[in-house]
């Protein structure tokens, strides 16, 4: 049985192809069955009632593909089948800009490290940097490691890679593209089995097409014209039934399909896998897991996955840690002062707060500042309430935080806590861990991811794009100390801009409901306008904002919408960057249909479009273009 | 000699490490290494193992010297700890013979790669520099009363390469200057 052959084999070697066809056919009888991963019904979750029109055409999917085995191609042994095979050869990353990528690419150098792997590192924030860099590069490397990038499209398709070429991919993005799971050859997925993957059983999206071959070879050969007529009766009552049959699973075809690829969401944090992988390999140091919980606690900041599932992988990261820091020190073996040590803590919820003063991150946090309202007068007063509830004096609150008074320090996270509760905030404690090493060196998971996407997204030296990334690379390894400070630094200028942005675009009634989401524009005065050109920042601030409007508004229509934010990217070549991120709810299951819903409005409207990065919710568009776009994706969504 | 050569020869000195791989012996030119197995400790040449610590492929165990202080009364007679060491290096006015000619560049180096393998490594570091600087303050007298007093010869006992290499450029270079001076004052006489 052939897989597929295309209508018109030209230019195809004809040994080649049948070659193909009797290697297919022994890799066919080793099929299996995907198991308890068949489809379901994708649950209608809050805002999906506001897309039904989407679900005309489906995603571009070829129907027809070569190369492709009813096996999943999930890596089960992450060791054998990924590491033992890149160990002693060339390989190229590919590593996408965000923190956890990062922290996946750190743990991985490492593992690299110790074992004298050559390695290529090609930074690429979109997807016409991936298509260049692998041009570059395709034909010094067999071996390409993908992170944080390129799970949610068809990567053969974009990127036509020879036969002999690898890729594996290690990705948090969701869904994953349904090739990339059925190749049985060419893409390997790192990904943890037990993510809830919901992908479609094979045999209902891809069929063998032998049937096709039959149809056109039905032609009469010569015999008696009675029994010709009365086969041909037979074929003709055969085929329609055969034509009805392939509709009806098209048509099947089509929703499933649209029904697992309408929803983007993340799955586990690639630096989580990576440590994992380190683990099996019995190669786990600290210094790696402390990685992974960066990259976790990237996932959290960002608002990308549930809350269960960020305690859940908080409680998987709380064994390695008490693994590796268990140490009793007493006088007998004590550790130096210079080793580093994790510690879970049960900590307060302010951005940075141990770098800064109390008074400016109770300021400058989301969760606060939409709390208290603090872009009212009303909200300040709250907040002198908030602070003289706690018996806190304003002098000491607003000097740096090491150097408040050691009896006000001692029992701040229960005093806070307990009159938060009073004002409202019930959740400003969090589990997360903190880092300490040397005599001053203090961290907080979260306070390394803020320093470190800033430095990322630095935009006031005007170097390479690649320089960025190398600095906030190089900001995570401990001896780096002076890029970690200045990438503080750089975040509380980030926040106090996001702050002051988010109240400015509050105050002048700036988000404005278009029906079916909630709509913002930056207009290109506003100060700090530059600082949001950039995706993850844009991101950070849309989410902010979301919060405090969900706060202030008194519609409750309104609370429960989605946002698009709209801020200038260029101001030469006149484009604008797009992102839309779902609404604010209690227990949202972070799943965004912006990707497909940005594509059909830029398609129906051809606006000149550019979706590069790889989370499809973000685009750019050309400033004339914007206000067709805004009313195509109205009415598709309304 | 620069110390960076000072360094590398003490590279040369064996210490113990636990392996978690298996290799056979290999024979090198400067003499054989291994055979490895995990867990079993194994005597290799300082450059190996702080190379095998950094892959993660061994466990460093401290030399037996490089300890705080004494166990028991038992072990005094046979090495003492740097406690004992220090005080000792005070007490006397001449050197005290060290517990490894090279005991200044492994502790540097097994304390830079490997702290995590040594219980009290602060201490041990301060202990370390204290002998140190007393030694080279003992050092430094004596070149200065050599120089002084035009001494021709000196004799100095317990000294190891390092020390000797702090001052070995200024000394030798004081001495030059002197008898270049001494043999210019000559014909005026």
């Amino acid at each position: 049985m052939l897989l597929l052959l295309s209508p018109n084999p030209i230019g195809e070697n004809p040994e080649r192809v049948v070659q193909f066809a009797q290697s297919s056919l022994r890799r066919r009888d080793s099929r299996f069955s995907i198991g308890p991963r068949t489809v379901t019904s994708r649950p209608i979750g809050r805002g999906s009632d506001l897309a039904p029109s989407l679900s005309e055409g489906g995603p571009r999917l070829p129907l027809f593909r070569r190369r492709l085995v009813a096996a999943a191609m999930f890596v089960s042994d992450c060791r054998r089948e990924f590491y033992d095979v890149i160990v002693s050869q060339r390989v190229l990353l590919l590593v996408a800009s965000d923190v956890d990528a990062l922290c996946a690419c750190k743990i991985l150098q490492a593992l690299f490290q110790c074992d004298h792997v050559q390695y290529t590192l090609v930074p690429v924030s979109g997807w016409q940097e991936l298509e260049t860099a692998f041009l570059e590069h395709k034909d010094q490397f067999k071996y390409f490691v993908f992170i944080n990038c390129g799970a949610n499209v068809d990567l053969l398709e974009i990127l036509q890679p020879e036969e002999d070429v690898s890729f594996f991919v290690c990705d948090s993005h969701r869904p994953i593209h349904v090739v990339n799971v059925y190749n049985d050859t060419q893409i390997k997925l790192l990904v943890k089995q037990d993510d809830d993957l919901d992908v479609p059983a094979y045999d209902d999206i891809f069929r063998d097409e032998e049937d096709e071959e039959e149809d056109s070879e039905n032609e009469s050969d010569g015999s008696e014209p009675a029994e010709k007529r009365r086969r041909l009766q037979e074929d003709v009552i055969e085929r329609t039934m055969k034509r009805r049959q392939r509709r009806e699973w098209e048509a099947r075809r089509r929703e499933i399909l649209f029904d697992y690829e309408q929803y983007e969401y993340h799955g586990t944090s690639s630096a989580m896998v990576m440590f994992d992988l380190a683990w099996i390999m019995s190669k786990d140091l600290n210094d790696m897991l402390w990685w992974a919980i960066v990259g976790l606690t990237d996932q959290w900041v960002q608002d990308k996955i549930t809350q269960m599932k960020y305690v859940t992988d908080i409680g998987i990261l709380q064994r390695h840690v008490s693994r590796h820091n268990h140490r009793n020190e007493d006088e007998e073996n004590s550790l130096s002062i210079d080793c580093m040590r994790i510690a879970f803590e049960y900590d307060l919820r302010l951005a940075l707060y141990q770098h800064w003063s109390l008074y400016e991150s109770l300021c400058n946090t989301s969760y606060t500042s939409a709390s208290l309202k603090l872009w009212s007068v009303q909200g300040q007063k709250r907040l002198q309430e908030f602070l003289a509830d706690m018996g806190l004096p304003l002098k000491q609150v607003k000097q740096k935080f090491n150097s408040m008074d050691m009896s006000l320090k001692e029992n701040l996270r229960e005093m806070i806590e307990e009159s938060a509760n009073k004002f409202g905030m019930k959740d400003l404690r969090v589990q997360t861990f903190s880092i300490h090493f040397g005599f001053k060196n203090k961290f907080s998971a979260s306070d390394i991811v803020y320093a470190t996407a800033s430095l990322m997204e630095n935009i006031e030296k005007e170097g390479h794009e690649t320089t960025n990334f190398i600095k906030a690379l190089d900001s995570l390894s401990r001896g780096n100390l002076d890029k970690l400070h200045q990438g503080l630094d750089l975040a509380k200028k980030q926040l106090r801009a996001i702050q002051q942005t988010v109240a400015s675009c509050i105050c002048t009634n700036l988000v404005i409901s278009q029906g079916p989401f909630l709509y913002c524009c930056l207009m290109e005065g506003t100060p700090d306008v530059k600082l949001f050109s950039k995706p993850v920042s844009l991101c950070l601030l849309s989410k902010y904002l979301l919060k405090s409007f969900v706060c202030s508004t008194k519609n409750k229509r309104c609370k429960l919408l989605p946002l698009v934010m709209a801020a200038p990217m260029d101001v030469e070549q006149g484009t604008v960057i797009m992102v839309g991120i779902p609404p604010e709810t209690e227990s949202s299951d972070k799943k965004n249909f912006f990707g497909r819903a940005f594509e059909r409005a830029a398609d129906s409207t051809s606006s000149r479009t550019l979706h590069n990065h790889f989370d499809m919710s973000i685009i750019e568009l050309k400033t004339e273009d914007r206000s067709k776009f805004l009313d195509a994706l109205i009415s598709l969504l309304s | 000699m620069e110390p960076a050569e000072v360094e590398f020869l003490a590279e040369k000195e064996l210490v113990t490490i636990v392996p978690n791989f298996s290799l056979d012996r290999i024979h090198l030119i400067g003499g054989d290494l291994g055979p490895f197995n995990p867990g079993l400790p194994v005597e290799v040449p300082v450059w190996l193992a702080i190379n095998l610590k950094q892959r993660q492929k061994c466990r460093l165990i401290p030399p037996e010297w490089m300890d705080v202080a004494l166990a028991g009364s038992l072990i005094r007679q046979t090495q003492e700890k740097l406690e004992e060491i220090r005080d000792q290096e005070r007490k006397e006015d001449t050197f005290t013979p060290m517990p490894s000619p090279y005991y200044m560049e492994l502790t540097k180096l097994l304390l830079n790669y490997a702290s995590d393998n040594i219980p009290k490594a602060d201490e041990i570091r301060t202990l370390v520099k204290d002998t140190w600087d007393t030694r080279v303050a003992k050092l430094r007298l004596s070149a200065d009363s050599f120089v002084r007093q035009q001494e021709a010869h000196a004799k100095l006992d317990n000294l190891t390469l390092m020390e000797i290499n702090t001052t070995g450029t200024f000394l030798t270079q004081a001495l030059d200057h002197m008898y270049k001076l001494r043999t210019n004052l000559q014909p005026a006489e």
